[in-house]
This record gives structure tokens, sequence and C-alpha cells, in this order.
């Protein structure tokens, strides 16, 4: 049976990342500060990744449940709201959770040959577009993103591909806590189709996959027209956050 | 220049990482007509054997950021600065390795140098440059787009160029913020991260150069601007 790792895998795209590998057959792995639903084939590594000391302990535990063929660094949190409103330590474990932990954990899995089989990075659509509002969520994402690019080869040379996926809003609480008063949760992406594309797009060794036609379309925009993309994001949101969420 | 200002007093500029490489040649540029704190690593005795005279020094490591901060926030109040008209946050580090083979330790001081650290910062000195009517400029690199050798320093440039530009949309009309990515210049930052760049080394911008170029673009004021290697060739100003 082949075993995969994922990260935040009690709720929202990493859960339905969960589902779908469970129902394909595999066993999973998911680490993530609280249990979610128990399921058979499925076990649960209990760990704040915000938390660098328990980040530390946590390829000694995962080296036990070894070897993994899949991995997927799904886990990440928000803070939404003006730049100044939020503290830094929140700050401190957005990054920490968000970039610090999934580079930690890769480069010690593809160090220790515990993986062998692909890698997905999960960052977010607001790579291609900016996030006025969520500026530190922002630049973890975007360091992320650009990891995922930067190891691609090198980790390539030790038989893990690298996938950089970009998920756009979806259905999930996550989404409901930190969006806009008012915005519109059923255009939103159901996590379950996000998973699918995802999932594929990884085990294909694709470089990048940014599920959903209207994403794709706003990320290139984005690319091609990054201020007028950011200014368009700063109506969007910062201007529309009525609070400071973290 | 961004530098200069309509009033009579010389203007208040904060430079990190400035004991060697781009932050040295910009101390160097703006210490004879204005005030400078400059923050490093190194002690205060060291770093004054290097700096101009005049110039102000605090010891500010920051791949401990919250640390950092405290010790500029103390220089800050030791000059009785409430407000600041430019910080230019250039600290930065890097390795050379095989993403593979960088530990903990490495990723960590990595990313806090070149990112948490100027998150950190943007937020400790907002009512300073709101109050001076200033501008935050945040150094960042050519390699912000990837770099297989330098995989966790081309991420955090990543993420300190995805959060100036959000910073900037946030904060117009309060204060000015950019970032600025020198491409390969002799700071002798390569050779500290481990990596003999060979004779490429020697179409590298001298940091005189590359410190004139910025504050250029800091004069120019747009959020985003890449030195790139065929922008100081073109302007005649590569090589050595």
């Amino acid at each position: 049976m082949r075993t995969a790792l994922v990260t935040g895998g009690s709720a929202g795209l990493g859960r339905a990342m969960v589902e779908r590998l469970l129902a394909r057959g595999w066993r999973v792995v998911s680490v993530d500060r609280d249990e979610g639903p128990r399921e058979p084939n499925m076990e649960h590594v209990a760990c704040d990744l915000s938390d660098r000391s328990e980040v530390d302990a946590l390829p000694a535990r995962l080296g036990a449940l070894a070897p993994f063929h899949l991995a997927v660094f799904n886990a990440g949190v928000s803070a939404t709201g003006r730049f100044e409103a939020i503290p830094l330590d929140a700050y401190r474990r957005l990054m920490t959770v968000n970039a610090e932990t999934p580079m930690i954990l890769a480069a010690e899995l593809v160090r220790s040959g515990h993986l062998a089989g692909p890698i997905c990075f999960v960052s977010s659509l607001s790579h291609f577009t900016g996030y006025p509002g969520a500026v530190v969520y922002a630049a973890s994402k975007d360091a992320l993103a650009i990891y995922a690019r930067s190891v691609r080869k090198p980790f390539a040379r030790r038989g893990v591909s690298v996938t950089l996926a970009c998920p756009g809003p979806l259905r999930t609480a996550h989404a409901e806590r930190h969006a806009p008063p008012g915005a519109d949760a059923a255009r939103r992406m159901a996590p379950d189709i996000a998973a699918r594309i995802i999932l594929d797009a990884t085990f294909a060794g694709r470089r990048l996959v940014v599920p959903g036609r209207t994403n794709r379309l706003a990320a290139i925009a984005g690319a091609l027209l990054p201020g007028a993309m950011m200014r368009q994001m700063r109506r969007l949101i910062f201007e529309r956050l009525d609070r400071d969420v973290w | 220049m961004g530098a200069e200002r309509n009033s009579s007093r010389p203007a208040r500029i904060l430079i990190t990482g400035a004991t060697s490489g781009i932050g040295l040649a910009l101390v160097r540029r703006h210490a004879p007509k204005a005030r400078v704190l400059a923050g490093g690593r190194r002690a205060a005795a060291d770093a004054h054997g290097v700096l101009p005279d005049g110039v102000s020094y605090v010891q500010a490591d920051q791949r401990e950021p919250e640390r950092a901060v405290a010790a500029i926030l103390g220089g800050l109040d030791e000059l009785g600065w409430d407000g600041l008209d430019l910080a230019i946050l250039n600290a930065g580090i890097g390795h050379a390795v095989d993403p593979a083979e960088e530990t903990p330790s490495m990723l960590r001081d990595v990313l806090d140098t070149n990112l948490f650290a100027a998150i950190a910062l943007a937020q400790a000195l907002l009512a300073r440059l709101e109050a001076g009517q200033g501008r935050l400029v945040l150094i960042g690199s050519t390699a912000h787009k990837g770099a297989p050798g330098f995989a966790s320093y081309a991420a955090a440039k990543a993420g300190l160029h995805g959060f100036a530009r959000a910073l900037s949309e946030e904060w117009k009309g309060r204060v000015a913020v950019q970032v600025i990515h020198p491409g390969p210049t002799d700071t002798g930052m390569h050779a500290r991260a481990g990596h003999d760049p060979g004779r490429v080394a020697r179409l590298f911008a001298r940091t005189e150069t590359m410190a004139r170029l910025i504050d250029r673009l800091i004069a120019g004021g747009r959020t985003v601007e890449t030195i790139s290697f065929a922008r100081f060739l073109g302007r005649g100003q590569g090589g050595r």
C-alpha cells in the first residue's frame, strides 16, 4: 500500500485531499494540530506546525511511518486586515506554518530518502494577484511558491518531482473567516474539486497547477498587468475588510 | 535623491546591513549630507572602524528579528528621532547549498534575516515613517524569481517582493513603499555564502555603482524596480 503525507489534513483543502487519497486506496498520514474525523487507513500525527520545537521533533516521528510515496505541504493559516493592526507574534506563527515548516520538512524528507514520490507545495493564487489586506500571508505564499520553483531541478535529481499549486478562493471555513463581508461563498471552488485537480497535476509531475478557469485567467491577468491587478485586489479585498482577523 | 528634502534640516535615514556591501556603500553616499543610523551584526567597535565619521550605529542581528527591532527602536530613541525620512532595509544573508542539504537552522536564519526582520521592522517603523512623511525601501534581489542554488534566499526575497507590493497598496497616501532588486554585485556575499561565481564575477557591479543606481531609483519612487545586468551594462556602468 502506498503512503501519502498530508499536512493540514484535518480540515479544508487538506481534508479533501486526504479523503480523495483514501478513496483511491492510499494510506494517509495527516499532520495537523487538531485531529479531524477518523478514517480507516489514516493516521493522525498531532503537531503544531507553527512551533519550532514541535517541528524539530517531527522528522523522527515521520521516519517511523516512512516511506512516503507522496508529500503534500498544504497546512496554512492566514491573517487578514490592516498590516499594522495584527500582532507580530501572529505573523511569526503564520510565517512558520506557511513557509518555514514546509521548507524544513521537504528538505528533510528528500535528504533522508524517506520520500520516494512527488511533492506538492500548496501556495495561493495570491502569488499571481498580490493580496493587500493580507500582506504577510501574501509574503509567505510567495516565498513558498518560489521555493517550489527553485527546488524543482535539484529535487528532480534525487527522483522527487515538485508541483506548485496555487488555488484560488475555496469553499472552506478558512476562507469564510478571512473573506470580506458580503463575499459570495457560492463563487468559491468546492475543496474536493480543487483536491482532485491538484492531486492529478502532482501525479503528472506538472510544474504548476492553478485549479479553475476563472482563477487561471486571474493568474494570467496578474502576470501581465501586476499593478492593475494589485489595485483591483485592493478594491475587492482591502477596502471591504471591516475587521482584522488572525 | 530620496534622502534630500525641501526642509532645511538634514534627512534622518536608517540603513540596515550597513557594515558591508551595498548597505555600507549606501551609508557612505548619504553620510555627508544626512543623519544616518546604521544597523548591523558586528559589535559597535568593529562597525565604527568601517563606517564614516558621524554615523550612528546600533548592533542589531536580523537573524533574531524581534531583538533586532527592539535594538533599532532603542537606537532611534537615543537619537531622539520621532520621525524618519527614509528607511532602507538591506540586511541579507544566503547560503549556496543543495536545497536537500539545507538544515533547519540555515533555513530559519535566511527567512528571518531577509524576510521576517523586514516585516517586523516595517511594522515597528510605521509611526516614525508617517511622522516624517518618509519612505520605506526594501532591498530584494534578482534571485526573487527563483534560484536552484539559493532556494531559501530566493524564497525569502520573493516574500519581500510580494510583501512590498501589497504593503505599498495598503499604505498608499501614508508611507511610500518600494522594493528594489539589485543584480549580482561584488559585495562579498557570494564568498560568504560559499559560492564561487568564477569569471562571471568580473561583470558584477561594484557596490558603489549599485548604491548610486539604488538612490536614483528611490528618487524615482516606483514600487518595484530591478537592476539587472542589462540595466547597468546599458548605462555603461558595469565591470570594474
